[in-house]
């Protein structure tokens, strides 16, 4: 299976979804739906999208474009860089405040 | 050292007789005479014997071998005299072999076995105080220096391969003689870093062309040889510069080359189609011999990238 997929035997078969266009297209529909879940991050957060990651429920429409434009292993990979990114935020800021403890 | 743990010895006898002495006033001959008119002779033998092995073994000085006969003869009549038991043979025995360097008395010896137990210790801390401390500064000093220049000895980063081109043409690393290289392996179905770089990889070509007038050859390795084929490579790398040169190969090619420049990778097995590569983040220099010069990871922005690569290639040329 996989050496038939190498090479000039499926000449035809270019992704052409990670190019450039359709990165450019992915990276603005991530962007808009993680700017929507911080605008957001005072709702409930009551829908589930990957690795962990909750996002309330005015963020949907957003995540479909996300989800539409952006291969599925890409949304996962964000989701869990996103979760990662807020976590390291939220150690570092409560180190802070704890400083003057 | 020997003679260190034989003064010390000593020094302890010396000790141990001047208390013992304190503690039986009379010296020793007549105090064996004296405990036998006590009529207690193995007391008596016994304290004799003691008292001998004190004086038995100081360090020798010829001045005192003059005086043994005298004693000896003395200790040896009243060992005659009390003669008993085989410890008074005994104890005779070894007072006689035992003759050499005895002290009886007290003296100069004792004195300066104790002075030059002082003198030694006090020389031994010197000089390893003195070694030590040279040592120390050495360490300060060779941490404190610039290292400047290239490094002693080359990583083994490099090696052979044999590769397909976008284009389709069968390479190896000989055609890449003569120009430096920079090289990135990644894989086209990469979300963010792998675009990043590239795009990184490209402005510093360009930069380094604009600014320094060096052309170098930058240059793509697929690590995801399932799914990047000829064709996808060639579209890939065909956007972010125009010299930019895609490799592709079947799974053990890649392998032995990513071996050859130990990059790691790793399939993130999620579903058979969809997957991402791990894999490390790095961007190889290399000379217009192949061979390994720098690495820039993935903290490097194009002005770092680029003034490294100048830097490299002006030293290179010395």
């Amino acid at each position: 299976m996989a050496t038939e997929a190498y090479a000039a035997r499926n000449p035809a078969e270019v992704h052409t979804d990670v190019l450039s266009n359709a990165r450019q297209a992915c990276y603005k529909a991530r962007d808009a739906f993680y700017a929507c879940v911080e605008k957001e991050s005072d709702k409930k957060q009551t829908e589930i999208a990957s690795k962990g990651l909750l996002y309330p429920a005015e963020c949907k429409a957003s995540r479909e474009e996300f989800v539409k434009h952006c291969r599925t292993s890409w949304v996962k990979h964000f989701d869990a860089l996103y979760c990662k990114n807020k976590s390291l935020k939220r150690l570092l800021d409560d180190k802070d405040s704890r400083k003057g403890v | 050292m020997a003679s260190i743990i034989s003064r010390t010895v000593n020094h302890l006898r010396h000790v141990n007789r001047s208390v013992i002495r304190s503690w039986l006033p009379n010296p020793p001959p007549p105090l064996a005479d004296s405990l036998q008119n006590r009529h207690l002779p193995l007391l008596g033998q016994s304290l004799a014997i003691y008292q001998r092995s004190l004086f038995s073994t100081t360090p020798n000085t010829t001045t005192e071998n003059q005086r043994n006969p005298e004693p000896k003869t003395t200790e040896n009549e009243n060992s005659g005299n009390s003669g008993e038991s085989g410890e008074g043979s005994k104890s005779g025995e070894s007072s006689e072999s035992s003759n050499a360097g005895k002290s009886i008395r007290g003296g100069p010896v004792s004195w300066l076995s104790f002075l030059l137990l002082v003198a030694t210790g006090a020389g031994i801390i010197l000089y390893y105080d003195k070694e030590k401390r040279q040592h120390i500064e050495e360490i300060f000093k060779a941490s404190k220096e610039v290292k400047q220049g290239p490094s002693v000895g080359k990583a083994a980063i490099g090696g052979p391969f044999n590769l397909i081109n976008h284009d389709g043409k069968r390479v190896t690393e000989k055609d890449f003689l003569g120009n430096w290289t920079l090289m990135y392996f990644g894989f086209t179905h990469c979300p963010d870093i792998c675009p990043d770089e590239l795009v990184k990889l490209a402005a510093a070509v360009d930069k380094l062309k604009k600014d320094a007038g060096i052309e170098i050859v930058p240059l793509f390795i697929s690590v995801d040889p399932e799914r990047d084929t000829v064709e996808q490579v060639r579209e890939y790398v065909k956007e972010f510069h125009p010299k930019l040169i895609g490799l592709t190969g079947n799974p053990d090619e890649i392998r032995s080359v990513a071996r050859a420049y130990r990059v790691y990778y790793m399939k993130t097995t999620e579903e058979d189609s969809d997957y991402l590569v791990d894999h490390s983040i790095v961007m190889y220099l290399m000379s217009p011999e192949m061979e390994f010069v720098k690495f820039f990871g993935k903290n490097n922005d194009v002005d770092s990238l680029a003034e490294g690569i100048t830097k490299e290639i002006k030293q290179y040329k010395k």
